[in-house]
């Protein structure tokens, strides 16, 4: 029913003019120039063919009479046939085009939408979160091809009014104003309706969207109920938010059950003024029987356009509004650009950062004139409080972001002038929180090596703590993760993470080490893969773990986007600099001397 | 507390007196008994139907009788009027009672979707955790929000559109009937054809329109999951993988969506109302040249079959509602009848507890799993603390959960101060015992109410004192409210270190006799790993401690340690004995 649609829709800040948006829609509908005529014309002749038969019948009424030859039925029955199964098949010809069309076009937004978001740097993602953009790919789009579909249902319904009203005009101008003089009244009270539903919809949403919010929580949370035996606290919060809903919800629903028997009421009306001029006119021979007659029909014919027409601004809003959130998502300017497109065979691993400034926000420095060398092969650690610029060093060299000054060469090459997807390639990134994808383990692990087969993947597996961490999967390798590796424990996240680089055999490994506490068994298998890797790669560690920092063969240590100490850890700890404070701030109750300490605690 | 049990169809853990009882053996009987109670409104949806479909046809006859006497000659414009007053008299009580019509059927969608909603939240309190750990909240959630929403449109407005047009198919035979009995053949022959139709196109179009919700199911969450891990897909360069799974996803919802656009299209009832409508031309015209009616009746008949217009297009939708309807309450009633293992077992043993604590033979499965504890034996003395240590997925937290019957074991026996778990009454089981789990829950209230939450009696100095003693007061009173301040969902405004203390602080508050801690939060900094030691030391003072741990120093200093491997104990005893018989225990403490 259009009448009701829209009508929980929201208000939306716009950016680019109605005209340009709908020019770049029209411009996705080029491929398709042929089939949208083709539309076009069918919705006319459908409007042509379904305005015949009223037209025509009025036409027999008056030629034909009640003295109706068997010849005449005949052609009177043939033509109403005729035009109804024209205008059902012009139809289905015009909805199989449009929903194909449709469905091409949404197609090629969403691909170019994705593509878009897919080559969107980080920086794009800091300022977008990720679900609202994936509603941008799907939903948005989605809305304006239910936008299209509705302005060809339009175009018919309104052409076939609008010959039956040319006709009509045409017959008797005077009588027509009777029948167009309803409409705007009808129209006055169409909106009027739509305007109390959208109100009462408005607070039925909120008051259901409290229930809701309440089931959510509680059931989340129904564990720590049950412990404590609340059930009934809870139940009394729920009682509430569904009575009110209900109270709320019934109020809607009285002024909805009203729209349509109050315009049914109103076309009864105006068929009975009709009726009554019409016949007065046709009794005084002012106008013929079939005029009457077609008067009458008219005012069908223009009730649903003109209903219709009262819900239509609301979702053409709506459809441009969510048009626009798709083509700014497209036309989002990428920050981190490439100069060139140099790929190199084997990476060295040779990283040297020369005077570079760097800021996420402009005029919220993060690196400082910043100058490191890292030679091929060497395990660097990196230690700072945080904001102090670790990760964005990290991040640098991962080209996730653009620097502003300076320069950043890779085995001498301005990381700009690389090609990016093959440079990345012989990149090993293990994030702070591992990212698996829906799917099994070996899945994973093979992501950035698709070539690599299972029982290399297996032999990898077996080396780490003598493969005891496959155990813990119901299905080995061929587990299934989850979304997002939700079924698999941190730890295990982890271990597929570090053998997912393992397998890649890259010549920078970048870590950024979890937080996240892990059992001690798993921990000690981590730091034999990890050991595993560091001895193949160049390595950046931003370390939270003791054992991690040890194991550098050189420990950066940072401040406020500087170097201002480094070495290896017993000499920086001896020097009692500021590494000594971050030791006693971050590492010192990870030794097993404060396991030792820390009954003392407990006094 | 009002937990009587009451004769309910299924034990459970919690229970309310309910609004009227419900028959759970089917959606149909179910659905039933919801409406039973209610059933003057769905006799006021029928004769607000009936009625409205009756008085529909006064237009069409009206009309064909105004044409009747004017074009008679000489044209009796007088009768005119009556027939006006008519049509505007009997509209308008048909407006009313369609009114009637609808609100009724969106009095009885309300009400259905306030009471399944409130009968399906009941039950699953009454729920064990079995149940809970094992459900999805997300898949609770759709069936407690969507399907109950369904379930309220299938009435307004499905079954509304369903039953009023109905009506608008019988009015014609029956009014044409009054014409000419023979003009009612066609209309009846358009029933019986139009519903074979919509059968056939419903049958049709169900399993195309499934397709494409999981075309897009399919579509939407691999897209979200390549946005949120999108520095995975950049660091790894596999963007071309990601574009062209999205590409084969995307694609595959087109097809969908077009197939479904090819069969709406083809919609055949609007043919055979064109159809019905030229062969009811034909027909009454031929019964006017044989001089049977008049052109007034044919021009009333020829309205009379417009009437079917209002079947033929809410069946575009209206069919469909009230079987998505139907799936629903399926859906739910499958919820609703999930059997739940656990009772109250209110004349249980309740005596207070001391905490002993012993696992005899223990072995534990998940339906239809293999067991995840395997004949597990150790005795815990009150007062003491076990630390249970193993890698994830050992049983460690299956262990734990043993005790307070949040499961029950598959055979051997769990036994607090020598009584079987079984044998306690749930109650006083469950009131003695805490668990803090990994994951803590708060809820969107103040602090002080979250650290109240299991004794909302407790006094403001009760409240501070007990988080005094978790160390949570001074990370309290750095909010801007202090004890005032709202949780924000699902505690995101608080650290996981800061969330366990506030946990800790709510058993301080019901100072359990047992406490089972499960704890793998991490501190980022040693002062805040001092902290939690000391709250931990300090909660498990008095009472026996579970705690399933990966704190060196917890493990390091329990009176008794448990290490699980595959579900099995594989070794226990104090650290020092454990240093001398358990390699891969020597090992976790070794730099």
């Amino acid at each position: 029913m259009g009448f009701f649609s829209g009508l929980d829709a929201e208000q939306y800040d716009r950016q680019y003019s109605d005209k340009q948006l709908v020019r770049r829609m029209a411009h996705y509908f080029d491929a398709h120039m042929g089939k949208l005529w083709v539309i076009g014309l069918l919705a006319l002749s459908s409007a042509v063919t379904a305005a015949a038969v009223p037209l025509l019948l009025a036409r027999a009424l008056d030629e034909l009479g009640e003295q109706i030859s068997p010849e005449a039925i005949w052609l009177v029955v043939g033509v109403v046939f005729l035009s109804g199964f024209l205008s059902w098949a012009t139809n289905w010809w015009r909805r199989r085009l449009t929903a194909r069309t449709i469905g091409d076009v949404i197609l090629t937004i969403r691909l170019d939408g994705f593509k878009a978001a897919m080559s969107h740097d980080l920086s794009f993602y800091d300022e977008n979160p990720s679900g609202k953009v994936v509603s941008r790919i799907t939903s948005d789009t989605r809305e304006y091809g239910d936008m299209i579909v509705l302005i060809t249902d339009l175009i018919s319904q309104f052409g076939q009014a609008l010959i039956v009203g040319a006709a009509l005009i045409a017959i008797n101008w005077r009588l027509s104003l009777y029948l167009f003089g309803m409409l705007p009244i009808v129209y006055w009270i169409a909106t009027l309706f739509r305007e109390a539903a959208r109100r009462t919809t408005r607070t039925g949403m909120r008051a259901m969207g409290n229930v809701n919010a309440v089931i959510k929580e509680t059931i989340s949370g129904i564990a720590v109920a049950k412990n404590f035996r609340q059930e009934e606290a809870i139940f009394k919060e729920f009682d509430h938010g569904n009575q009110s809903s209900f109270d709320v919800n019934l109020r809607r629903g009285f002024v909805l059950s009203m729209v349509f028997p109050a315009l049914n009421a109103l076309a009864a009306l105006g068929t009975a003024l009709l009726l009554y001029v019409g016949g007065m006119n046709v009794a005084a021979s002012v106008i013929t029987a079939g005029a009457w007659y077609l008067f009458l029909q008219g005012l069908d014919r223009f009730w649903f356009p003109v209903l219709n027409l009262s819900a239509f601004w609301t979702q053409l809003q709506s459809g441009l509004a969510a048009a626009e959130r798709s083509f700014a998502l497209i036309d989002a300017e990428p920050r981190v650009v490439q100069v060139g497109k140099q790929r190199m065979a084997r990476l060295r691993g040779d990283i040297r950062f020369e005077q570079v400034n760097f800021s996420y926000v402009t005029g919220e420095p993060i690196l400082r004139d910043f100058s490191l060398h890292i030679k091929p092969g060497e395990t660097v650690a990196l230690v700072g409080h945080t904001g102090a610029g670790k990760t964005s060093i990290a991040k640098l060299v991962n080209r996730f972001y653009e620097f502003q000054e300076g320069q950043l060469l890779i085995d001498g090459k301005d990381i700009r002038s690389l090609d990016l997807t093959a440079y990345r390639r012989q990149l090993g990134i293990v994030s702070q929180v591992p990212f698996l994808f829906d799917g099994t383990v070996a899945e994973n692990i093979r992501y950035a090596a698709p070539g690599v087969k299972d029982p290399e993947i297996l032999r990898l597996a077996r080396k780490i703590g003598k493969g005891e961490w496959l155990e813990t999967l119901p299905d080995g390798l061929k587990t299934e993760v989850g979304e997002r590796g939700a079924r698999l424990s941190m730890g295990q996240r982890q271990l597929v993470s570090l053998l997912r680089v393992l397998v890649q055999k890259p010549a920078i490994f970048v870590l950024d080490e979890a937080t996240a506490s892990i059992d001690p068994f798993t921990e000690w298998q981590i730091q034999q893969a990890l050991d595993m890797i560091l001895s193949k790669s160049t390595s950046i560690l931003i370390a939270h773990r003791l054992s991690t920092v040890k194991a550098a063969d050189r420990i950066i240590v940072l401040r406020e986007g500087r170097i201002i100490e480094e070495g290896d850890h017993d000499g920086l700890l001896a020097q009692g600099g500021h590494y000594a404070t971050l030791y006693n701030t971050y590492f010192r109750h990870q030794s097993l001397a404060y396991v030792e300490e820390s009954r003392k605690l407990a006094k | 507390m009002s937990t009587t049990p009451l004769p309910a169809p299924h034990a459970a853990e919690f229970t309310l007196p309910e609004r009227y009882a419900t028959n759970r053996s089917g959606p149909g009987r179910w659905l039933w008994s919801h409406f039973k109670p209610h059933w003057a409104l769905g006799l006021m949806l029928m004769v607000g139907a009936i009625t409205n479909g009756a008085l529909a046809a006064y237009v069409p006859i009206e009309i064909g009788k105004a044409f009747e006497a004017i074009m008679a000659s000489p044209p009796q414009t007088e009768l005119l009027i009556g027939f006006v007053w008519v049509i505007i008299i009997s509209q308008t009580v048909r407006s009313l009672l369609q009114f009637a019509r609808n609100f009724a059927a969106e009095w009885l969608g309300q009400l259905f979707e306030r009471n399944i909603r409130e009968e399906l939240y009941t039950n699953l309190l009454g729920k064990s955790m079995t149940f809970h750990s094992l459900q999805s909240v997300g898949d609770t959630m759709a069936r407690a929000t969507n399907d109950v929403r369904e379930i309220n449109l299938m009435f307004n407005p499905g079954l509304n559109l369903v039953i009023g047009a109905a009506f608008f198919l019988v009015t014609p035979i029956v009014a044409s009937f009054g014409i000419h009995p023979a003009l009612s053949i066609i209309p009846m022959a358009f029933t019986l054809v139009y519903f074979v139709a919509i059968w056939q196109y419903l049958k049709e179009l169900n399993p195309v329109t499934a397709k494409q919700r999981n075309a897009f199911g399919t579509l939407n969450s691999r897209l979200s999951e390549s946005l949120d891990g999108i520095e995975t897909v950049k660091g790894m360069a596999q963007e071309k993988l990601e574009v062209s799974l999205f590409r084969r996803n995307a694609n595959r919802f087109r097809e969908a969506y077009i197939h479904q656009g090819y069969i709406e299209a083809r919609f055949l009832p609007m043919l055979l109302m064109a159809i019905a409508q030229a062969a009811g031309l034909w027909h009454s015209l031929m019964l006017m040249q044989a001089g049977l009616i008049t052109l007034g009746d044919v021009i009333a008949y020829f309205g009379l079959l417009a009437l079917f217009g209002f079947p033929v297009f809410t069946s575009l939708f209206a069919y469909s509602q009230v079987s998505l309807g139907v799936a629903s309450a399926r859906r739910i009633l499958d919820l609703l009848n999930n059997k739940t293992d656990l009772d109250q077992n209110a004349e249980g043993y309740s005596e207070p507890m001391k905490g002993g604590i012993e696992f005899k033979n223990v072995t534990f499965a998940y339906e239809g799993h293999e067991a995840a504890l395997n004949k597990v034996n150790f005795t815990v003395k009150p007062g003491l603390t076990v630390a249970i240590v193993g890698q994830t997925g050992t049983g460690k937290t299956t262990l734990a959960k043993l005790v307070n019957r949040t499961y029950d074991v598959t055979t051997g026996v769990v036994s607090v101060d020598g009584v079987d778990v079984r044998d306690w009454n749930l109650e006083a089981l469950r009131r003695q015992i805490s668990i803090i789990e990994q994951d803590i829950f708060l809820f969107s209230r103040t602090v002080a109410e979250n650290i109240a939450f299991g004794h909302p009696e407790a006094t403001r100095a009760e409240i501070e004192e007990a988080a005094k003693q978790a160390q949570a007061h001074d990370f309290i009173m750095e909010f801007t409210h202090g004890y005032d301040t709202v949780v924000g969902e699902r505690g995101v405004t608080l650290s996981g270190g800061q969330r366990q203390r506030m946990a800790l602080a709510r058993a301080f508050l019901t100072d359990p006799r047992i406490l089972i801690l499960d704890d793998s939060t991490s501190a980022i900094d040693s002062a805040t790993e001092d902290k939690i030691q000391r709250a931990i030391y300090a909660a498990t003072k008095g009472r026996t401690t579970l705690i399933i741990t990966h704190r060196l120093s917890q493990i390091r200093w329990a009176d008794l340690i448990v290490v699980l491997r595959g579900g099995k104990v594989v070794a226990s005893g104090s650290h020092e004995d454990l240093l001398k018989t358990s390699p891969a225990y020597k090992r976790i403490f070794s730099e």
